[in-house]
């Protein structure tokens, strides 16, 4: 038989040429606008996110360019671990420069007020820093003040926890000063900074008269220079010869930027990714809705094909609504997302510079915009394509199945969904790879809240609970209808749910770590800057606090010299030589002993003894991660430079440290009998239990030892915390996006399937069921919806916790059982919530009213 | 001799399911002239739906030809079939179909905007009045009872003014009084306008008043009888 087709000459018209699917898709819009825009509330608040989140970047990005020195405060900072050398003051009095210097150290301070102390940093100050940008104060003329004599600044935050007012005095070393004011805006300072180390300011011209710098005393030196601009780079050409012999560093405001905006993408990109996600959901959200809405249309579209429209005529129709109201809710969504960047300079203070400031960015609103349309086609396409294949046929006969077409559009649409996530995430991040990451991460998390749902969703209906009474029984029978969304809404729901437990996890895991290192008998206490001659009158201090002395260990500073017969100096001219510069030229603080500590496993060799008198004999013991940095083995020679004393060293022994633990730990550990009488400090450690015994303690150590530096563990642990909170105030913030977005997906499913619930509800009501036993059926169906959904979340969280404490972290793996079931219980709540909500009207539509509807 | 408007041409249809072949229909033939009117009787499962949407080209067979104003539908595409039901073809539903968005005007419209005629507003108006619903234009299907809805189904399908109309079981949804209104109005514009009418039926007294009836038993044709009309 020859088959033959023929082929008709109608006309063809696109979508854009097509007056009559524009009209036909208003008319039925008309209908289903509040359904419609539902779809769209999916899009809403993921488009919000990625749009305040870019609005910020693009802004911090122009702030950076316009207010670069601001940032750093000068055009050239040089810095230094040594006082600045007179020669390169020299070398500086033939430019054209102005100077300003600061030095800085970690000291205790002993608040006179209430008695209290704690480790500060010290920052002591000359000339007229800041050079660009303001150091403001409250007072105004604090910093005008503080330069005239013993007068102190604070950081705002310090002087608020440790209740410090102007006029109230603090020590500093041997010295009292009188507080001048609080800084709140200082170049490069505030933010995380002063969380970890809070700073107290005092003039230059005083800081001897403290008498904490001595030898051994870690101080920092920085000099800042104010240039003609076209001078800098001049500058450094002439410097920088002078810089590296000094071992001097140097920082531009070039470099500074560059530095700053490294960092701040980085945080960028986290967050981005964060709020990406809640587009993602908001996608998923969509393309389930427009399913349904393409399943109900079905009649709708046979009746179309029956007089005469053809398959894209359909699709069209509703294609043109769902991108329309996809481009509307894009439009709100960047619109709220500019509104939102006004609340995020709150919730991100600690990530951003204060010097920067934020304006609206037309960049990010497009980028909105061009996101919620190619997501508004994308993901509506691939629902939406089975209109086309839709049989007439249905008109006659409803149980007409529709044939599974494998169409060229369907197959581009699914390859183009699983590349929109990777090439949106990589733009985002400006990381093909990272790109690939995030969406191969995220492609398994979603996958893992799906199976968990869908395991849970199965065990319930294996293991049905017949015996139940009968609204629990059909509350979960409910989950089951047809065309019931219920894995989708497990994955919506369970997204957030997931991010705010792994969350949890991570926070517990981190605090448990720093109690659980300062727990028993270890110590929670550090003594350091100890000179060898306070070291008996300190010991004497602890001793009579009653407390144990758990180590006394001496410190020395010095530089490597040589790397296996190799000059430093030759290593870092050698650009085939891989190892880093920074392990190469860094300053390293050595200890002295002849045994292990616990924290010390030996992995290779021995420990050798100093032989007195035998050439040769200097062994050492070297950290494992360093040993593999530095590219050295057992055998292998190392000089060092100890304050001008060449030493010559072999590596007898390859030492794990498990650094967190017990410290303080050492990279290199000399054998006894070699640096006993070279210049040195004292650590020592012990444990304190009881707080109020600690601020005895440390304010007698700071009467009698201005210059000793303690550290409080519990301190750090409160920073630790402090810290974390602030980091999770921001990825909480961002979280609620992606709840929003998947408790809009469930009002968006609980509408589409309100006349299946309403024709449920009147077949319950006709057989005798109160509006109360609807009520409880109803509000148990969304507890068992939430219950799920936080299940899933929380047990994947659980296996991305223990990952990311396991191989990111290092850290032990701890959960909060309490916590994490709070997190359940919030997200079963807000379930029920979000679900009463929309199901109202359901419940109290009269039965009459759906009967003559069904009619 | 009136020209063929319809022909079938040893149409048969088969499903497989289950690793069944089910013939639903077996070789039937037969032809449809200009302004005839004719109907389809025959127990449930006998293949009347299944002949009328083969007929009407919302189906195609698994062999055999079907010729619709001298178009062999079998061989076109699903879209080429839509633009000629669009031109040629009208239908009437047993559960009226009419769009729930789209008012009583607007339905009646669809099928002539979808030609891209413009204009047609007092056209549809008029077909609305000649039903007897000249003042529910802009009510919703779910506005109107089951009579008034068929009402408005039926001037969507004289809108086109088509060459024929096809109606499955156009009163079967509806109680005595509508069924005969609507039936009168059927025959009406059917007569007013030439139109090649067939109607799918379990209702021996409605058939009685086509010209020819076709009796389907086991997707067989077995009997084509001429009425006598009155």
């Amino acid at each position: 038989m020859i088959e033959y087709r023929i082929k008709v000459a109608r006309p063809l018209k696109n979508i854009f040429t097509d007056a009559w699917v524009w009209r036909m898709a208003l008319r039925d819009a008309r209908h289903n606008f509040s359904r419609l825009f539902l779809f769209a509330a999916s899009l809403i608040t993921g488009i919000a996110a990625v749009v305040a989140i870019g609005s910020i970047n693009y802004s911090i990005q122009r702030d950076l360019d316009k207010n670069a020195k601001e940032l750093l405060g000068a055009d050239l900072v040089i810095n230094s671990s040594k006082k600045i050398d007179s020669k390169l003051l020299q070398l500086l009095d033939s430019t054209n420069t102005e100077k300003a210097f600061d030095a800085d150290m970690a000291s205790m301070v002993l608040f006179l007020n209430n008695q209290q102390s704690r480790l500060i940093k010290l920052t002591a100050l000359k000339g007229n820093f800041p050079f660009y940008g303001k150091l403001e104060t409250k007072p105004a003329n604090a910093y005008a003040l503080m330069k005239s004599g013993k007068l102190a600044l604070l950081d705002e935050s310090l002087a608020t926890q440790y209740e410090v007012s102007t006029n109230d005095s603090i020590k500093v070393g041997n010295t009292i000063f009188k507080v001048a004011g609080v800084v709140t805006k200082i170049p490069g300072g505030g933010g995380f900074t002063s969380t970890i180390s809070p700073s107290v300011y005092i003039s230059m011209d005083v800081l001897d008269s403290t008498g904490l710098v001595q030898f051994g005393s870690r101080v920092g030196y920085s000099l800042y220079l104010k240039t003609k601009e076209a001078d800098t780079q001049a500058i450094i050409d002439k410097l920088e010869p002078t810089l590296k012999k000094l071992n001097y560093t140097f920082e531009t405001v070039k470099s500074r930027k560059e530095g700053l905006g490294e960092a701040l993408k980085s945080v960028y990109q986290f967050f981005a990714l964060l709020a990406f996600m809640a587009l993602l959901l908001g996608c998923i959200g969509v393309a389930s809705a427009v399913h349904i809405y393409a399943k109900e249309k079905r009649e709708e579209v046979a009746l179309l094909r029956c007089i005469g429209s053809s398959g894209w005529q359909a699709f069209n129709i509703y294609f043109i609504q769902v991108f329309c109201v996809g481009l509307l809710g894009s439009a709100i969504g960047s619109a709220l997302g500019i509104a939102i960047q006004q609340v995020i300079p709150i919730v991100f203070t600690d990530f951003i510079p204060a010097q920067l400031q934020f304006s609206l960015s037309w960049e990010a609103l497009l980028e909105g915009l061009l996101l919620g349309s190619i997501i508004s086609v994308l993901f509506t396409i691939l629902p939406l394509i089975s209109v086309r294949f839709v049989p007439p046929l249905s008109t006659l006969r409803a149980e007409v199945k529709q044939v599974k077409v494998v169409s060229k559009t369907r197959m581009v649409a699914i390859l183009l969904i699983v590349l929109f996530p990777v090439l949106a995430a990589a733009y985002q991040t400006q990381s093909i790879v990272t790109g690939v990451l995030f969406s191969i991460g995220l492609a398994v998390v979603l996958a893992g809240l799906y199976g968990i749902g869908a395991l849970l969703l199965y065990l319930s209906r294996r293991f049905f609970p017949h015996h139940a009474a009968f609204t629990f029984r059909h509350a979960l029978s409910n989950l089951f209808r047809p065309n019931n969304q219920t894995r989708v809404l497990v994955v919506a729901i369970g997204l957030g749910a997931f991010i705010l437990a792994t969350l949890n996890i991570i926070q517990n895991s981190l605090l448990n770590q720093v109690e659980f290192q300062g727990g028993k008998n270890q110590s929670n206490t550090i003594l350091f800057d100890i000179q060898p001659k306070q070291k008996e009158g300190v010991l004497q201090l602890i001793k009579g606090a009653g407390l144990p002395m758990n180590q006394v260990v001496p410190m020395v500073t010095c530089r490597l010299a040589e790397v296996k017969g190799k000059s430093v100096e030759t290593i870092l001219n050698d650009s085939t030589d891989k190892r880093p510069e920074w392990a190469v030229s860094r300053e390293y603080r050595v200890t002295y002993r002849d045994s292990l500590t616990k924290p010390e496993t030996l992995l290779e060799g021995k420990l050798q003894r100093f032989e007195k008198g035998k050439k040769d004999s200097v062994f050492v013991t070297i950290s494992e991660a360093m040993h593999e940095t530095l590219e050295v083995n057992l055998g292998d020679s190392l000089v060092f430079d100890i304050q001008g004393v060449p030493i010559k060293t072999f590596i007898s022994g390859i030492r794990k440290v498990e650094w967190s633990s017990d410290p303080p730990n050492f990279i290199f550990v000399f054998p006894s009998g070699v640096l006993e009488n070279a210049p040195q400090i004292w650590v020592a450690t012990t444990r304190i239990e009881d707080a109020v015994v600690s601020s005895k303690f440390q304010q007698q150590l700071v009467t009698q030892f201005s210059n000793v530096s303690l550290v409080d563990l519990r301190l750090i642990l409160n920073t630790v915390n402090e810290l974390f909170s602030k980091v999770a105030v921001a990825i909480r913030f961002l979280s609620m996006f992606s709840i929003i977005t998947g408790m809009i997906v469930l009002a968006g499913t609980v509408s589409n399937s309100k006349f299946v619930r309403m024709k449920e509800y009147v077949l319950l009501r006709t057989i005798g069921a109160r509006t109360k036993q609807i009520s409880a059926i109803t509000l148990i169906e969304y507890a068992y919806l939430g219950f799920f959904a936080a299940m899933a979340g929380v047990v994947l969280s659980l296996g991305a916790g223990w990952l990311l404490t396991f191989f990111f972290f290092k850290i032990q793996f701890s959960v909060n059982a309490v916590e994490l079931l709070l997190v359940t219980l919030g997200v079963i709540s807000l379930t029920v919530v979000i679900g009463w909500l929309n199901s109202r009207s359901v419940i109290s539509t009269p039965p009459l009213q759906v009967l003559r509807k069904e009619a | 001799m009136n020209d063929i408007v319809l022909k079938a041409e040893a149409l048969t249809k088969t499903y497989t399911s289950a690793e069944r072949q089910l013939t639903v229909l077996d070789e039937v033939s037969f032809e449809v002239a200009q302004g005839n009117t004719l109907s389809i009787i025959g127990p449930s499962g006998s293949g009347k739906t299944t002949l009328l949407g083969l007929c009407a080209g919302l189906d195609v067979p698994s062999s055999g030809i079907i010729s619709l104003m001298g178009l062999k539908l079998n061989a076109m595409s699903e879209d080429d079939r839509a633009y000629v039901r669009n031109q040629y073809v009208g239908f009437v539903f047993q559960n009226f179909q009419l769009l729930q968005t789209l008012t009583a005007l607007e339905n009646v419209k669809v099928p002539l905007e979808l030609r891209g005629e413009k204009n047609i507003t007092i056209k549809a108006q008029n077909l609305l009045d000649r039903v007897g619903l000249g003042g529910r234009f802009n009510h919703y299907p779910s506005q109107l009872s089951g009579g008034e809805q068929q009402r408005v189904a039926l001037a969507r399908a004289f809108i086109t003014s088509p060459k024929i109309l096809f109606a499955d079981e156009p009163t079967g949804n509806l109680d005595g009084e509508n069924a005969a209104l609507i039936e009168e109005l059927l025959f009406g514009m059917n007569r007013e306008e030439k139109t090649t009418l067939v109607l799918v039926t379990h209702n021996l007294e409605l058939a009685a008043k086509t010209e020819r009836v076709l009796r389907m038993k086991g997707g067989k044709l077995v009997e084509d009888s001429i009425t006598a009309l009155p």
